[in-house]
């Protein structure tokens, strides 16, 4: 286990930067997840940890040791990539014992360390078949297994969710929690999904265009969010981004920071009410059961459109006119450069 | 299919009786044809047919005698092992490896250098084999390119490669005419392994050698497979490159068994003795494709 820290790093691909130097410090089995927008840089990001990709400048850090023309395997790390990346001529056994082999760990180790990683992902019935006989979950499952048993300090996870169905997904996150809980190892996690970030993460570090937009635990990222970008890419629901007109019939009672260009308010954080507020009409109806979502379109050109969630019932159909209110303790304001003001009103 | 009661033809054919008639007899033509001339080989390899003179017309059947001759005479067996030695050296080992060692070195460079090596590779494939043996002969001969370039200038006596390392020669000229179908069959194989897989082995800790060794070369194993199926069936029965720059010779250095069938059965005239080679060697490519076979069958 292992610290690891990057400072300054940054990746060209020829004239292209698509990592503008990012500084970030990891503690010993934190659970760090990468997460941003496709294209701005995460895997990239990652690959340079894991050793698959150059530095091109400032350095990677692992147990204070500097990494950067370390080859992968002498860096103590393992990683799980998206699409499994099984040997698919091995068995499972095969699969997981292949990285000991190399290193020439005896024989009995190498099964002990086996037979232990296929408890914990109950893969023992599967330890003798091929890849291909195996579901995408189990093949995950195979996937972490030839990761524990190298006993790495460092678990790298590229995307590896993505190519399950919803429910596997769910379940094999609570799995890999899990994992973190009982390995106690650092783990960088790289995702395109929030859920994933804000469920699975210790700190979540946001990127947006190869720059870091904001570090911090799920709850600050969503409480605190340090600008527009963060603001709509955490959260459940995409939040609402509102004009300071729209803010002012929302907030009748609310004076708004100055310099104010947009102000955020989640779907979660509006209020419907009888009169006043801003209006508009319901175009579409989410039903989830537990709450619904309601895409409402509001009267006026500018920002038209927001989301409101709701467990209340009774709240309106498609077509219907609605009146909504924000709740002032939990609005965000932004500047013209979308960062965040402070709000007098917020908790 | 057929197990599930379900006719293995397209609905589109079997809906039709007539078009299924007219769909077959291009394929019934051609597996006609190509029993008819196999059969007739087979049959007149038990005969003493000639191509020229009284035996042209009167033959006979002459049972096993061709095929015992095969074992006792001069010829076959010595012109099968060139043939055998022609394949190993310049299909297995030549276009084979070379052609992966390209493919697995040229699929990572983009640009001149790769390009002007792609079509030096298609030149040769692409080159009437008349006008390559011609090449060969050019430079290899006691005064051509390579004795004006390298040997003389080096103060040693110009040699005659074509006489004295003929097979050699016949060798590297295969290899240099063939590589690009290997080569081309293993970039797209290549293509096929995923990069993901190919990082987990660097992850694992393989170095380049494992990586190929116990990674790639098992991944595209079918491939590989059906290579050697093709490269073997053409190298053991290629004609034209080795008859124009050699004709077999020097001696009969270089006369593999397509060579010594034509001259058995065009040149002596011994049409039945000829057949009877030609029939060996169709099972003896026969018995090899069976082992390649096995390679392709995936992993259980």
């Amino acid at each position: 286990m292992a610290d690891l820290a990057l400072h300054s790093v940054e990746k060209t691909f020829g004239a292209l930067k698509v990592i503008k130097g990012i500084d970030l410090d990891i503690r010993n089995g934190e659970f760090i997840v990468f997460v941003g927008p496709s294209g701005c840089g995460k895997s990239t990001l990652l690959r340079m940890i894991a050793g698959l990709e150059n530095v091109s400048g400032g350095t990677v850090e692992i147990g204070g040791k500097v990494m950067n023309n370390t080859p992968a395997p002498q860096r103590g790390i393992a990683m799980v990539f998206q699409s499994y990346a099984l040997y698919p001529h091995m068995s499972v056994r095969e699969n997981m014992s292949f990285g000991l082999e190399l290193s020439k760990t005896p024989k009995a180790k190498i099964q002990e360390r086996v037979d232990i990683a296929a408890g914990i992902l109950q893969l023992e019935p599967y330890l003798d078949r091929s890849p291909r006989e195996l579901s995408g979950g189990q093949r995950q499952r195979v996937a972490i297994g030839r990761a524990i048993v190298r006993e790495p300090e460092v678990f790298l996870f590229d995307e590896p969710l993505s190519n399950l169905d919803a429910a596997l997904r769910g379940q094999t996150r609570v799995e890999i929690a899990r994992l973190h809980a009982r390995l106690g190892t650092t783990m960088i996690y790289v995702t395109h999904d929030q859920v994933e970030a804000m469920t699975l993460a210790d700190r979540i570090v946001v990127l947006n265009g190869g720059e870091v937009a904001q570090i911090g635990t799920p709850l600050e990222l969503y409480r605190n969010p340090a600008n527009a970008f963060v603001a709509g890419f955490i959260g459940g629901q995409q939040m609402n981004f509102l004009t300071p007109e729209q803010a002012a019939r929302a907030l009748p009672d609310t004076a708004l920071p100055d310099g104010t260009e947009t102000v955020g308010v989640r779907p979660e954080h509006l209020q419907q009410v009888t009169g006043g507020g801003i209006e508009g009409t319901i175009d579409v109806v989410e039903e989830f059961g537990e709450y619904a979502l309601y895409h409402i379109t509001l009267d006026g050109d500018a920002l038209p459109s927001v989301t409101f969630k709701s467990s209340a019932t009774g709240v309106g159909a498609m077509g219907d006119r609605i009146h909504l209110r924000a709740d002032p303790q939990h609005i965000h304001a932004f500047d013209a450069g979308g960062l965040a003001l402070s709000v007098p009103t917020r908790h | 299919m057929q197990k599930s009661g379900k006719s293995w033809v397209s609905p589109w054919l079997s809906g039709s009786v007539p078009v299924l008639i007219v769909a077959a007899i291009p394929a019934l033509i051609f597996v006609g044809v190509l029993l008819y001339f196999t059969g007739w080989a087979l049959m007149f390899s038990f005969t003493n047919l000639e191509l020229y003179g009284r035996k042209a017309t009167e033959w006979s059947f002459v049972g096993l005698d061709n095929y015992e001759r095969l074992f006792t005479r001069r010829g076959f067996l010595e012109s099968l092992w060139t043939t055998l030695n022609f394949t190993f050296f310049s299909a297995i080992i030549g276009q084979s490896i070379l052609g992966f060692t390209l493919a697995a070195v040229l699929r990572n460079m983009y640009g001149g250098v790769r390009s002007v090596l792609e079509v030096s590779l298609m030149l040769g494939w692409l080159l009437p084999d008349i006008v390559a043996a011609f090449l060969w002969s050019a430079t290899t001969s006691k005064t051509g390119l390579v004795n004006q370039l390298i040997v003389i200038p080096l103060g040693m006596e110009p040699v005659n490669f074509l006489n004295d390392y003929a097979l050699p020669v016949v060798i590297l000229a295969n290899i240099w005419k063939g590589t690009a179908w290997s080569y081309l069959l293993y970039s797209a194989a290549l293509d096929n392994v995923s990069k993901e897989v190919v990082e987990a082995a660097k992850v694992d800790g393989a170095n380049a050698w494992q990586r190929t060794r116990r990674v790639i070369l098992p991944i595209i194993k079918p491939h590989i497979g059906t290579n050697l199926l093709f490269i073997t069936i053409w190298t053991f029965t290629y004609f034209p490159l080795i008859y124009a720059l050699t004709g077999g010779g020097p001696g009969s250095k270089t006369e593999v068994l397509s060579i010594f069938l034509y001259k058995q059965s065009f040149g002596i005239g011994k049409l039945g003795y000829g057949s009877a080679i030609s029939v060996a060697m169709l099972v003896i490519v026969g018995v090899m494709s069976l082992f390649y076979l096995r390679l392709l069958k995936e992993p259980e």
